[in-house]
């Protein structure tokens, strides 16, 4: 039995009379202590798979399960890093993660809780912004913040929804190599999704594309068998890595086109009519000899 | 780069100015600090100096037409005037406050003021000599000046008055005849009535020319004559003074308490030897009795307080007192009523309909109603237990709080509710979808989500409703005020409405200043605290 799994879950959106069907059959199972990484173009309900997860939503059919049981309401023990930060905009940083930590371990002395809020915003390298609001910080600061705090809950999945998609490359590149050195540090289960290929090629062990919605379903999985660490600056001449981004991309690519072949095309050819021209021709040109 | 301890205090004083929302005086600060004068200077050109010629133009505009327009309440008064009004209600406030000290001052103290006051009394009674003299005068000026300029129109009037008395005596013979030759037959009907019509357009002619001249008259004696009018002036002021100083002396001496205790106790004191030696059972009896009363009267001087007049000061402290009051009414229902509402959307179902009819109500119609309804908890307002705790406090004892001040607030709050409650509710509900789900990750129970996402995060506009309620309570309260007839500013200009005094007008105008600008200060406070409570550094609007 797997550790996090989705049992033919399906999922879909509005009243009966009109209704989208946004995941339709998804089967997963994440092994303890594996990273996979859910890559699809967005709208294709990423997001939706991630609060399935998460269990901030229920499935219409299906189950979900971790360690064999349903999960049947969010909790700590499933840390979801969601996508806009959600950070608490009238807490400090230190406010934000002691609000999830006095939660999740009620039974914490001050000292103590002080002591674990500050290793986790340090594992961040954010100790110098303890006090700061998040308002007073970039976006790559928050988006670390939003970690630490899903982190210091220390749940037993770490679910990330498109973590990183809202930075640019720099930032993105540093947030990915922490995110793996935490990982690494304190092994866990991940879970994460994204709309970026290299990001998963580097970090994933397993990719698995979803198909594009709507009735998405999680296609065809690529396992990745580089070697850890894996060396982001040498990446581009490693053949392994290419080979595996290129059958990911074409895939992906493939999907893409396929699925506009299917579209019922509903335009019709008109013939092509031009009304008759009554006014005399205008002179083009003048030869002078 | 360091910054610099200059540096440091620029950027309070700048980021005051933010917070306060007087961001226009911001150009001044740093050119002050010596920051792109050029830059500045523009900025101060375009943001202050331009919107202070706007302001001086529309004070000139006042002053130009206020003249102009005559009402049954005399001219409208010109800045200046209202300016006057101003200080003489500053003057009346300075000198209740001297009366009450005069009023309490013993001993030495008391003597030493009596003797300074009694000098001044004196030199005063002097000037107020001369200056009616000058008076006089001047009255005999304009009267000379007057009669020079009305002599021949008063002599042509006269004249013609004369000339048209005997036309109308003929026209009234003519008349006379004509019938007599109608009764007898000789004459036609129709030439009596031409007659009596010619006769009456003629009077009319007559009378409308009379009436010129006469208003030719009227308009030579109205017209003011200056030196007349400053010699008036200066007398009033004087004048004004010495009764001031008149009234002191009374104070100071007959009216004084200690006088008046003095007095009191040596009558007491002199009916307990009058007991001792007393002849008879009857005479000790009535000797006793009196002495029964004087002891009484000491007793009731012992408590007594200057009776101060009512002064625009103590007005206004009771106008914000009171809005104060009525808006804490208002804040302490509309807030938890707002986020239950918020929370729970059939909580807000019932209470949609109760807050759409209620909150178009205008507050005269509440104020009525509070008069009833609240009125009938204070059947005795004088022995009221409440009344009497809250007019014991330290702080507010001076503001007398009646059953009046209880319906002002009580209709500022029921106006001021509406805005506040809607707010929260809506700063409740519009809470960000993000928080509610860190809030189920969480696990976080009841009051924990109430009191660490919901109310949080629903502040900001919490506050900008409560911004609003303050300012329409502060503009109901005037009106509240006026007609329950409870001390504040309301009162005041109602009463200078129905009084009716040379300064009438000018003190109402006065009034809409003071109103004005106590408002914009609450709203700015307001403000203030909005800024800090919201959370993401936004601006406000002004």
């Amino acid at each position: 039995m797997a550790y996090l799994e989705m049992d033919n879950v399906s999922i879909g959106f509005g009243p009966p009379s009109n209704r989208t069907e946004v995941l339709t059959d998804v089967n997963l199972s994440v092994e303890e202590n594996e990273f996979v990484a859910v890559i699809g173009f967005s709208g294709s309900g990423k997001s939706t798979l991630m609060s399935l997860l998460a269990g901030l939503q229920r499935p219409d059919k299906g189950e979900v399960r971790l360690h064999g049981s349903v999960i049947e309401e969010p909790g700590p023990r499933l840390g979801i890093m969601f996508q806009n930060y959600s950070l608490l905009p009238w807490l400090s940083v230190f406010g934000n993660i002691e609000l999830a930590v006095k939660q999740v371990f009620p039974k914490f002395t001050a000292s103590e809780l002080k002591k674990h809020v500050e290793h986790y915003v340090e594992m961040v390298s954010l100790t110098p912004a303890l006090e700061k609001k998040p308002h007073e910080l970039s976006g790559g600061m928050r988006q670390r913040v939003s970690l630490a705090r899903t982190l210091a809950m220390k749940p037993e999945v770490l679910l990330l929804d498109e973590p990183l998609s809202a930075l640019d490359a720099l930032t993105r590149a540093v947030l990915q190599d922490e995110i793996i050195r935490i990982w690494e540090e304190d092994k866990r289960t991940v879970v994460m999704i994204t709309n970026d290929v290299d990001e998963a090629t580097l970090m994933a062990d397993r990719i698995v594309p979803l198909t594009i919605g709507p009735s998405a379903t999680l296609a065809q999985e690529f396992p990745v068998t580089m070697e850890r660490p894996r060396d982001r600056a040498n990446l581009n001449k490693n053949p392994e890595f290419m080979k595996l981004k290129n059958s990911v991309t074409r895939f992906m690519v493939g999907m893409n086109k396929e699925s506009k072949e299917l579209r019922v095309d509903n335009t019709i050819q008109m013939p092509d009519i031009k009304p008759y021209d009554f006014m005399p021709p205008t002179r083009t040109s003048v030869v002078v000899k | 780069m360091a910054e610099s301890a200059k540096d440091k205090v620029k950027y309070k004083i700048l980021k005051a100015l933010d917070v306060s929302g007087f961001t226009a005086f911001d150009p001044v600060i740093r050119l002050i600090f010596g920051e792109e004068p050029q830059k500045q200077l523009q900025a101060i050109v375009k943001y202050l100096v331009i919107p202070f010629f706007f302001v001086l133009a529309c004070l000139w505009i006042w002053t130009w037409m206020g003249p102009r327009h005559k009402t049954k309440s005399g001219e409208v008064p010109t800045p200046d005037i209202v300016w006057e009004s101003a200080v003489i209600n500053d003057t009346i406030a300075d000198r209740e406050e001297i009366k009450e000290q005069d009023f309490l001052l013993e001993g030495v103290e008391r003597e030493a003021a009596l003797a300074e006051v009694t000098k001044e009394y004196a030199v005063l009674s002097e000037e107020v000599k001369r200056l009616k003299e000058l008076v006089a005068t001047a009255e005999a000026e304009k009267a000379e000046l007057e009669a020079k300029a009305i002599g021949p129109i008063q002599e042509k009037h006269d004249a013609l008055k004369a000339e048209y008395k005997l036309a109308e005596k003929e026209r009234d013979e003519g008349i006379a005849a004509i019938s007599e030759e109608v009764a007898a037959g000789k004459a036609d009907t129709a030439s009596l009535i031409a007659a009596i019509r010619d006769d009456g357009v003629a009077t009319d002619a007559e009378r409308a020319e009379l009436s010129a001249l006469k208003s030719q008259i009227d308009e030579i004696r109205s017209q003011k004559y200056k030196p007349l009018e400053e010699a008036r002036k200066s007398y009033d002021k004087v004048a004004d003074a010495q009764f001031f100083m008149k009234t002191r002396l009374e104070f100071l001496d007959k009216r004084n308490l200690t006088v008046k205790l003095d007095e009191a106790q040596s009558k007491l004191d002199g009916y307990m030897t009058d007991l001792a030696s007393a002849g008879s059972a009857k005479d000790a009896l009535k000797i006793a009795k009196r002495a029964v009363k004087a002891e009484e009267s000491v007793d009731r001087l012992e408590g007594q307080e200057y009776a101060s007049a009512v002064t625009i000061y103590h007005q206004t402290k009771r106008s914000i007192f009171t809005v104060f009051v009525g808006f804490f009414m208002a804040a302490f229902v509309a807030i938890p009523v707002g986020i239950m509402c918020g929370l729970n959307k059939i909580f807000m179902a019932c209470l949609t309909p109760i807050i759409s009819v209620f909150k178009p109500v205008s507050p005269v119609v509440w104020l009525l109603i509070f008069q009833i309804v609240v009125g009938a908890f204070f059947p005795d307002p004088e022995n009221h237990a409440l009344l009497n705790f809250l007019n014991e406090l330290p702080l507010i004892s001076s503001l007398e709080i009646n059953p009046a001040l209880i319906f002002s607030a009580c209709t500022v709050a029921m106006c001021a509710v509406w805005p506040a409650l809607v707010n929260t509710a809506l700063g409740v509900s519009s809470i960000d979808q993000d928080h509610i789900n860190v809030a189920r990750v969480l696990r976080l129970g009841f009051w924990n989500r109430l009191f660490k996402i919901v109310i949080p995060s629903a502040l900001p506009l919490v506050f900008a409703g409560l911004r609003i309620s303050l300012g329409v309570g502060w503009m109901v309260l005037i009106a509240a005020e006026a007609l329950s007839s409870s001390d504040g500013l309301g009162k005041f200009v109602w009463d200078e409405y129905q009084n009716g005094s040379s300064l009438t007008f000018a003190n109402i105008i006065m009034v809409c200043f003071v109103v004005g600008i106590i408002g914009f200060l609450l709203d700015r406070m307001m403000i203030v605290l909005q800024r800090f409570v919201s959370f993401d550094g936004g601006g406000t609007s002004v």
